[in-house]
Formats: C-alpha cells, structure tokens, sequence
C-alpha cells in the first residue's frame, strides 16, 4: 500500500455523493451532472492507479475514459435537450 | 520529494471529495455544474505535478499530461453542453429569444 493507492482510493469514494445524486435526484439533468463528475474522478483514479502498481498500460485505461467520458457527455446532453 | 508528492494527491484528493460533496449538497443542475471544474482542472494538475516529480516511469509523464490535458479542455464543453440541455429543458429554445434580464439588487 502506497500513497498512490490511498489516493485511488480517495477518487474512489468520491463515487459515494455522486452515486447518490445519480439514483437520487429528481432532475435527469442533475443525475448527468453527477455522471459527469464520477467520470472525471474515475479517470484521476485510474491515473494515480497506473503510478501506484507500475503498469503503463493503465494510463490507457485512463485516457480511453476520459476521452468516452467526454463522447458519452456530449450524446447525453444533445439527446436530453432534443428527445426528453 | 516524497513528501510533495504526498501532499499533492493529498491536495488532489480532498478537492476532489469536497467538490463531489459539493454536487451532491446544491440545489440545481446550474449550481450542480460548478462543481465538475475543480476535479478536472486543480485535482489534474496536482496529479500530473505529483507524477513529474515522483516518476518513475518513462512515458508516464507524457501520458498523464496528455489526459489531464483532455480532461481540462474537454470539461468545459461538456459542462457548456448539459447547461445548454437544462436550458432547453427549461426554456424550450436555444439562443435565449430575448435578453436574459440581469437581477440589480
């Protein structure tokens, strides 16, 4: 266990409020904006995952998250604003 | 060096867990969408500084700044598009037909 771990698993539980708001909230906009925000901590904690066991491979995890985060966050937007 | 690079995913990570506390404490979809910056941008940056200076992998630097780079520019379109969703949702049209009238207290 290193600090790199520890703090994957802080980004961790920064899924907890989210995942909150996400089943909770009474607007689905709301429930996107939490997405969203789970999304980014995920692809830090992937991130600080790769340092802390040593794997380059996982940076790629990390950027193929933030790069379908990002592609997902978009359709949801357009499809909320026009279908919903 | 140890310690910096302690500190900052200490820092990262209490930014991080304060701004999804934050979502999950406002009110609305606009006040919700304030708090999706501080994890993309600051939280980013204490991550890619801690990993420059406690690197112990070739391409990890090159990397890291890469999706922190993604992360940083991309939030702000994201968080631009659902507010213009909510806007819609709202509204019903997209531009405003008419000035949004500002509140003078």
């Amino acid at each position: 266990m290193n600090a790199w771990i520890l703090a994957a698993a802080g980004f961790a539980l920064c899924l907890v409020p989210c995942a909150f708001v996400a089943l909770r909230a009474p607007n689905v906009v709301d429930r996107l904006v939490a997405l969203e925000t789970a999304a980014v901590c995920e692809s830090l904690a992937l991130l600080v995952l790769a340092e802390g066991f040593q794997r380059t491979i996982f940076f790629d995890l990390a950027l193929a998250l933030a790069l379908l985060s990002f592609g997902g966050g978009l359709v949801f937007a357009r499809f909320l604003e026009r279908w919903l | 060096m140890k310690i910096a690079v302690d500190v900052l995913l200490a820092l990262a990570v209490g930014i991080a867990l304060l701004s999804s506390i934050g979502v999950a404490a406002m009110r609305d979809p606009y006040q919700r969408l304030h708090f999706i910056t501080p994890p993309a941008s600051l939280s980013g940056l204490c991550v890619l500084l801690a990993l420059f200076l406690g690197e112990t992998q070739k391409q990890a630097g090159a990397k890291a700044a890469l999706i922190v780079f993604l992360l940083y520019f991309m939030n702000s379109v994201v968080t631009h598009a659902t507010a213009r969703a909510h806007f819609v949702r709202e509204k019903g049209t997209w531009p405003p037909p008419e000035p949004i009238e500002l509140v003078h207290e």
